[in-house]
């Protein structure tokens, strides 16, 4: 076959006629694509709509922790009616992961008059997630009371109790941003303590106690992450101001997950009775890490995971007592 | 592990490209009347998929991403899936004359089956529900692939037992074909939601 | 013009795609579970059908017939990329309604089916014809099953909640097969009672003729 033969064949006609249906078709769709590109600001306004409800102009807000345990990640004023929409992240959830949340913080009259909506955005390591009903999340709208923080007690439904400290704390994140963002900076009293990583420092509390009989004392009321399986701890500590040693420490509410755990985590309290800041670090050799089931002195006796968050409460008291000492000058002359 | 775990429970029971996600339904009426052209149709569309996701998946991330073509996945999809089945025809002829006559009536038909388009499009787009925490790789979607013309093959392999019963009932003319083996299908698709109760 | 009332007859009843001729199973079967899906499904491969049968009715002549499969599918899948754009522009709730069986449009057997067996030997006009009756059929079809899929499956219509009373099934896949084989059972069943009294008047019609003649 000669080449002039080729040319004429049917072969390189139909190979001529395809390639140009082919570059006409893709010229076209190249031309089309510019044309209908959706561009990545109309895909985030139908997502924030899709969020919120309806279409809605959006103001971006520049994002700032008030409140550790979340994380703001992103932050809109909603231009149509004023509320406010915040994606937020809490911490403390199930085998220390998270649960990042959108919440529309409802607004009026220039205060914060209700949470309108939380979804759940996505989450890290929480493997009943899907089990949190949407009822469940209606319930911030219902319990929503100026000045409360939720709690995990206060939201019901069947899930693994560290995951809804997780949703609690997102969406308390969410009211604080928002808060802050109408002036009522509402400082976290904590924020400048030490070792809060796995401390709930909103639902913390102490009192400085200078009357006590047996020796100035700083009483803490300490809410402590969960670890792994069990939930959050609240244990009262009291410490000795002269040496900064442990006086009492009362488990008042426990959250491991059967009541034997509870028992062996109250009795392995007694561990920190009298020990201060370095005796307390001296447990687990200096390291503050979770050191893993069954090993160290007194996680062998098993709840290590519920040990472990009374551990940080030990750790968060002994080494702030001095910090809710009231200033030297007020008491000063004592020497 | 666990992620293998998952694709296969999800490509073949929970998530069955016939019983879920109604792909690939024309072979599915078409050429199950008999146990042995579904087993020979499963099987050709089964392979047919693995190297179609083989060749697609890479193709559209390592050079449609990075050309900014995206667009023009559909076109370069059922043309890799066409000239796939035509090279498929070929080699099978050549190689094998027997298992030509086997499957080779069905390969023509592959390329406008929705179901192997229907994967190529599905491991590009999210598939999170799926893998949960790990990511989409070239592995991951043929093994989808596999499993899911293999869950296709399981279906079909039923409907053509079921059908072949049928055969010895008289039915009224408008019953008879289409209708009564989708009233079929409709009983597998029933007996397959006790799977989504599978939660891993 | 009784050719173009033929067609139309044609696509819409007596070779209906969805019923009678049973193609494009897989988008009906996954999408009657929503009306409005349902209908959307149906009118996005209307307008695909009817482009497609014009441009390949205007091209039959130019396309060498070894290659011309390979052509229909470039142009088909030329269209349905169009269409996905233009939906995700502009009706974004369609889209994401239609998920992955929008792409799957170029694999759905109607179109092809009528390329391949009426618009490459009809004319531009006539191909138009038949494109809009076939996905007319096409359509009302969809919609139809749509309405009693969703209606029951879900209480609603058109995602308007009607009632509390819902049998979830028919909402599912299990449901879209059963509601599609009934509805093939008893369109066939009007079609050919209809089609009998037709001949039957026909073979009258005859037999008064051929009786006059013999008078």
């Amino acid at each position: 076959m000669t080449v002039k033969q080729f040319f004429k064949g049917t072969a390189f006609k139909c190979l001529i006629s395809l390639l140009c249906v082919l570059l006409v078709c893709g010229v076209f769709l190249t031309v089309m694509n510019s044309l209908l590109a959706v561009s990545a600001e109309e895909r985030f306004e139908r997502a924030i709509g899709k969020i919120y409800g309806k279409p809605v102009r959006t103001e971006v807000l520049a994002v700032e922790n008030y409140n550790t345990n979340a994380n703001i990640e992103e932050a809109y004023k909603i231009r149509d009616d004023g509320n406010y929409l915040i994606k937020s992240k809490g911490f403390g959830g199930f085998d220390n992961g998270t649960v990042t949340c959108w919440v529309v913080v409802e607004l009026s009259g220039g205060s914060i008059s209700g949470i309108g909506k939380v979804l759940i955005d996505s989450n890290e390591r929480q493997s009943y997630i899907d089990r949190v009903s949407a009822s469940a999340l209606n319930q911030f709208g219902e319990l929503y009371e100026s000045g409360i923080y939720y709690t995990q007690d206060l939201i019901t439904n069947a899930t693994v109790a560290n995951t809804k400290t997780a949703i609690c704390n997102a969406v308390n994140g969410a009211v604080d941003f928002v808060n802050a963002k109408l002036g009522n900076v509402t400082e976290d009293p904590y924020k400048d303590f030490d070792y809060i990583a796995n401390i709930q420092t909103v639902l913390s509390s102490h009192i400085y106690n200078a009357e006590d009989p047996v020796g100035e004392s700083v009483i803490f009321t300490v809410v402590s992450s969960g670890y792994g399986h069990a939930s959050n701890f609240t244990s009262e500590i009291t410490v000795n101001v002269s040496d900064g040693t442990i006086r009492t420490f009362e488990v008042t509410a426990c959250g491991s997950t059967g009541s034997s755990f509870d028992t062996t985590a109250k009795n392995n309290v007694a561990a920190f009775i009298g020990k201060d800041l370095d005796g307390i670090l001296a447990i687990l050799g200096g390291n503050t890490a979770y050191p893993g089931n069954g090993s160290g002195a007194w996680l062998e006796a098993g709840a290590s995971e519920s040990t472990y968050s009374l551990y940080n409460a030990a750790l968060f008291a002994t080494a702030n007592y001095e910090k809710c000492v009231p200033a030297p000058d007020e008491e000063g002359g004592e020497e | 592990m666990g992620t293998f775990i998952a694709i296969v429970l999800a490509a073949v029971l929970t998530n069955n490209f016939i019983t879920a996600k109604t792909y690939g339904i024309c072979p599915f009426l078409g050429v199950s009347k008999k146990t042995s052209s579904a087993t020979g149709m499963g099987i050709a569309v089964t392979l047919v998929m693995v190297l179609a996701t083989l060749v697609t998946y890479p193709i559209y991330t390592y050079v449609m991403i990075p050309l900014k073509i995206e667009f023009l996945e559909i076109i370069f999809f059922i043309f890799i899936i066409a000239s796939l089945v035509q090279m498929l025809e070929m080699i099978i002829r050549k190689i094998s004359p027997s298992l030509y006559g086997a499957m080779g009536i069905y390969l023509p038909l592959i390329t406008t089956n929705c179901a192997v388009l229907g994967v190529t499009e599905l491991v590009i787009g999210d598939m999170s529900s799926v893998l949960g925490a790990a990511s989409m790789n070239i592995g991951w979607a043929v093994l989808y692939a596999l499993f899911a013309g293999l869950g296709f093959t399981l279906v079909m392999i039923i409907m053509s037992g079921m059908r072949e019963r049928l055969n010895y009932y008289k039915m009224p003319k408008a019953i008879a074909g289409f209708p009564i083996a989708m009233v079929t299908a409709c009983f597998i698709c029933m007996a397959f939601t006790v799977f989504s109760y599978i939660s891993i | 013009m009784n050719k173009y009332k033929k067609i139309t007859l044609d696509g819409i009843i007596f070779q209906n795609p969805t019923f009678i001729l049973v193609l494009g199973t897989c988008p009906t079967l996954g999408l009657i579970s929503s009306a409005f899906s349902a209908m959307g499904m149906g009118l996005t491969v209307l307008v695909i059908l009817t482009l497609s049968n014009v441009i390949i009715s205007l091209l039959r002549k130019l396309i060498p017939n070894e290659v011309r499969i390979p052509c229909y599918i470039v142009i088909i899948a030329t269209l349905v990329t169009f269409a996905r754009m233009f939906l995700d522009k502009f009706i974004p709730d369609l889209y994401e309604g239609l998920g992955g069986f929008l792409a799957l449009i170029v694999v759905n057997c109607i179109i092809l089916g009528r390329a391949e067996a009426f618009a490459n030997k009809h004319t531009v006009a006539e191909s138009a014809v038949d494109g809009i009756a076939q996905g007319l059929g096409f359509t009302l079809a969809l919609t139809a099953m749509g309405i009693i899929c969703e209606f029951f499956g879900k209480g609603s219509l058109f995602g308007l909640q009607i009632m509390n009373f819902k049998i979830g099934m028919l909402a599912t896949p299990a449901g879209a097969f059963l509601v599609y084989g009934l509805s093939i059972a008893v369109f066939v069943y009007v079609v050919d009672c209809f089609e009998r009294a037709r001949r039957v008047k026909a073979n009258k019609l005859a037999r008064e003729n051929l009786l006059k003649e013999a008078v």
